[in-house]
């Protein structure tokens, strides 16, 4: 299985991949923007996607929609990890693509269950 | 609709203090595991800290401003080895420390945000930008009302400090 994470922010992509190594899921690879992780996309099949929103060049949102338009992409699974946790906020990530969001700050144990709760889909 | 412009109180509200106070203490209680001990809070340019790594984040709508981030080099690298699970005698490199201090101010501006959206009413917010070097003073750029929230972690002083541009009246 085969995890992409996309984040500007290379101290969230190291606490995210550090959980899924704990959680046995070795083989993930990296984006720093929306742009990069489509890239990484377009370069081999990936099994479940967790994006950051607020990110230079293409935000997660944008990079989310471009996605969902892709051939082969509309099912991959999407966890969102932001502080963006306004309403209006969960409702756009939703509309974009999102299958499940956590809020940062968060806890260990909260982003486990969410990637098993995505994985479970 | 009458503007108000002239007579624009630009002082942070105290809730929005509160609140920034509480997001503060949510990221270093769940992120880097540490409690923090609130100071009194001190408006205006009374006090402008001597820290060495600074990251600043601007939001925009209904009122606009900065949140900014404090730390000495020492805190900032006890952050950095907490967050990216470092060994304690590990140096992290300027990078890392950069990009722990960006990520640190990113959260607390970004739940403040959160925190402070009403219907209708999401501010925007800008990535953070880090400052790093040896004792320099951060000379206000802005006409804004600022309010600095001390902080103590460990053997540390950490401010975060609340800084509003504008205010557009609501009726
Ligand atoms: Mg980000």
């Amino acid at each position: 299985m085969r995890f992409l994470v996309v984040d500007d922010s290379s101290t969230m992509r190291r606490i995210i991949i550090n959980t899924l190594h704990k959680l046995g899921h070795q083989d993930v690879v990296e984006a720093a923007n929306g742009r990069e992780g489509i890239d990484r996309v377009t370069e081999g099949p990936v099994d479940l996607i967790i994006t950051d929103w607020n990110m230079p060049e293409m935000n997660g949102i944008e990079f989310i929609r471009s996605l969902r338009a892709m051939n082969g992409q509309q099912q991959v699974p999407v966890l969102m990890v932001t502080t963006n946790a306004a309403k209006d906020d969960i409702v756009e990530a939703l509309r974009a693509g999102v299958n499940n969001y956590v809020v940062k700050p968060f806890t260990p144990d909260t982003i486990r269950e969410k990637i098993d709760a995505v994985m479970a889909r | 609709m009458a503007p108000s412009a002239t007579c624009a109180d630009l002082r942070p509200a105290l809730p929005m203090i509160e609140t920034l106070r509480d997001c503060t203490h949510a990221v270093f209680a769940t992120m880097v595991g540490t409690t923090l001990e609130a100071r009194t809070p001190l408006g205006g340019d009374a006090l402008r800290p001597r820290c060495n790594v600074v990251g600043t984040i601007g939001f925009g709508g209904s009122r606009s401003g900065l949140v900014v981030f404090y730390a000495t080099v020492e805190a900032a690298r006890h952050i950095t080895q907490t967050l990216l699970a470092l060994e304690t005698a590990a140096d992290p490199s300027q990078a890392e420390v950069a990009d722990a201090i960006g990520e640190i101010t990113n959260m607390i501006a970004g739940s403040f945000r959160t925190r402070m959206a009403t219907d209708g009413d999401l501010w925007a917010i800008s990535i953070p930008t880090v400052t790093m070097g040896s004792d320099f003073y951060i000379t206000p750029l802005t006409d804004g009302r600022r309010t600095l929230l001390p902080f103590r972690m460990q053997d540390h002083e950490l401010f975060v400090e609340l800084v509003i541009t504008t205010r557009t009246s609501r009726t």
